[in-house]
């Protein structure tokens, strides 16, 4: 099988400011100041071209932060990412500029992301005709109600027609036709043999969707392997994490923040 | 050195999408109001106005005011063919100074020609200052002041100010992504140089009010100084103000080189990381 992506100990820290005299004191010494969280620990694993990967986890455990990894979109600390052709991130926040019309912001975005002048012009009636919003396409975003907004934003991005794709909770928008268009188009990418990536909260959506899991558990990967496998573990996990009392459930979390702190 | 060549390369192969997106810019910010664009020439008209009100006549400067080599002009004349490069410099350098962290959000891609960013921004000013530009120059035509081959110096200094803002622009950018306080130092710095750079007042004031030799040259380290002046010879048919102002040229060029070079560094060492300071 060949790799497309390729993680290899990654770790993304964020600095901890309690007051921003500690930031310049920060930018100033050459060590560096003050505490740091490792939003990611040592992040390693490989997927292949394909394959349709779930990333599964709590809520603070750095899903987003390993998307935007992923998608270039920020750096990591250390550690290094390899990634075989494009990659491309589905968020929710489309990043719309309000005061333009819809089509401006086709052309905008598409600028943004890169495309020369003949790909946009090719590329916008596709995208009008996805987001299938009809004559508000020339009104200002300002006016769109924001279903209209999601369904324009995904419609972009949809059509970025990267190689790799990291979508993140970006299948909760529109309606349920539409959430089955986007569906109908993963699948699409998918048999293209594309790498997907794919975060949500909705199991059965994982379940469905994707055949292999990355389990991340704080910062760190807990499990990798086929969802089949992962799945019943994490579910495990969840069950054992909500019958903890209040005060079990508070030292715990109190344990793994604490271990994801370091000094500088 | 290397720096520098690297961020020219960029701007050069970005330039559609530099066009594209000042366009944009410019649209997004004037679609709001039901006067549009003519927002661009009311603001700065009201601005002269006042100015002449207060400085021409009520503070009484009735008499002419020397430009270069000699050739003098009425006040208003005076005021409004050197104000316009403040009115191009000022937004420039305080949209230029916001450019990067207040965009970042809205580019999904860190491989985006980020260096592009300041450079749009100021093009988006730039095509405002050109529309202010020629309606300065047609006022003139009502004025002794008629069009000239000293005109041709104007798409020199124009160019002169393009390189000077892009140069700051790029260091400032940087420097207020990293801690924002650096933009508002510049506002007030921006504040400050208004009154200290020739733009309501001739530099021959200063040996009136009995000021030192050695505060005029101070003033002069200030390249709107340069530009302001340049402005004016052109417009009014004053001089060759960059030849005959040869060593001032030398330094104005030398300024913009050195903050080019300093800022194309700075600008390559932290951009990769202008996500993190946010």
């Amino acid at each position: 099988m060949e790799k497309s992506v390729i993680v290899k100990n990654v770790s993304k820290k964020y600095k901890m400011y309690a007051k921003n005299s500690e930031k310049i004191l920060d930018l100033i010494s050459p060590k560096g100041y003050g505490k740091s969280f490792y939003a990611l620990h040592d992040i390693s694993f490989e997927a292949n071209k394909g394959d349709v990967i779930g990333i599964i986890g709590v809520n603070g455990s750095g899903k987003s932060t390993l998307s935007n990894i992923i998608a270039g979109i920020i750096p990591p600390t250390s550690g290094s990412v390899e990634i075989k052709g494009e990659a491309a991130l589905i968020a929710i926040q489309s990043g719309l500029k309000k005061e333009l019309t819809g089509r401006e912001n086709i052309e905008l975005k598409c600028l943004m992301l890169g495309f020369d002048k003949k790909q946009i012009i090719e590329l916008t009636p596709q995208i009008i005709d996805f987001a299938d919003i009809g004559d508000f396409i020339d009104q200002p975003v300002k006016t769109y109600s924001s279903g209209m907004r999601s369904r324009l934003g995904f419609a972009i991005s949809i059509h970025i027609d990267p190689d790799i794709l990291v979508i993140d909770e970006a299948l909760s928008v529109g309606d349920q036709t539409f959430a089955d268009k986007c569906l109908d188009k993963m699948n699409e990418f998918k048999e293209k043999g594309k790498t997907i990536f794919f975060i949500s909260h909705s199991i059965s959506q994982m379940k469905k969707f994707c055949e292999k899991a990355l389990w991340v558990q704080y910062g760190h990967v807990e499990q990798y392997g086929l969802m089949s496998e992962v799945m019943p573990e994490y579910e495990a996990f969840i069950k054992k994490y909500k019958k903890m009392t209040k005060k079990e459930k508070k030292a715990f979390q109190e344990n793994v923040r604490k271990s994801r702190i370091v000094n500088a | 050195m290397k720096s520098a060549w690297k961020v020219i390369r960029e701007q050069m192969k970005s330039l559609y999408l530099i066009r594209r997106l000042s366009l944009y810019e410019l649209k997004s910010e004037n679609t709001n109001n039901y006067l549009g664009m003519a927002w661009v020439v009311i603001n700065p008209l009201i601005q002269i106005l006042i100015y002449w009100l207060v400085f021409g006549e009520i503070l009484g400067r009735s008499s002419k005011i020397p430009v270069d080599n000699a050739v003098e002009a009425p006040y208003i004349v005076w005021l409004i063919s050197g104000i316009i490069v403040w009115f191009f410099v000022q937004p420039s350098i305080i949209q230029g100074s916001k450019s990067i962290y207040s965009r970042i959000r809205f580019i999904a891609k860190m491989n985006f020609p980020m260096s592009a960013i300041p450079s749009y921004v100021i093009l988006e000013k730039f095509y405002q200052h050109l529309m202010i530009t020629g309606i300065v120059i047609v006022i003139l035509q009502f004025t002794e002041f008629k069009i000239s081959i000293y005109m041709i110096q104007l798409p020199y200094f124009m160019f002169a100010a393009l390189a000077f803002l892009f140069s700051v622009s790029l260091v400032t950018s940087t420097f207020s992504t990293i801690v924002r306080d650096v933009h508002q130092v510049l506002i007030s710095l921006m504040r400050m140089l208004f009154y200290l750079t020739p733009f309501l007042w001739e530099p021959a004031r200063l040996a009136d009010a009995g000021l030192p030799d050695f505060f005029q040259k101070v003033l002069l380290m200030n390249p709107m100084y340069y530009l302001v002046q340049g402005y004016r010879s052109a417009l009014l048919g004053a001089s060759w103000y960059g030849i005959d102002h040869i060593g001032y040229t030398a330094y104005f060029w030398g300024f913009v080189l050195v903050t080019l070079l300093f800022g194309s560094f700075v600008h390559l060492k932290f951009r990769d990381h202008f996500v993190d300071y946010l």
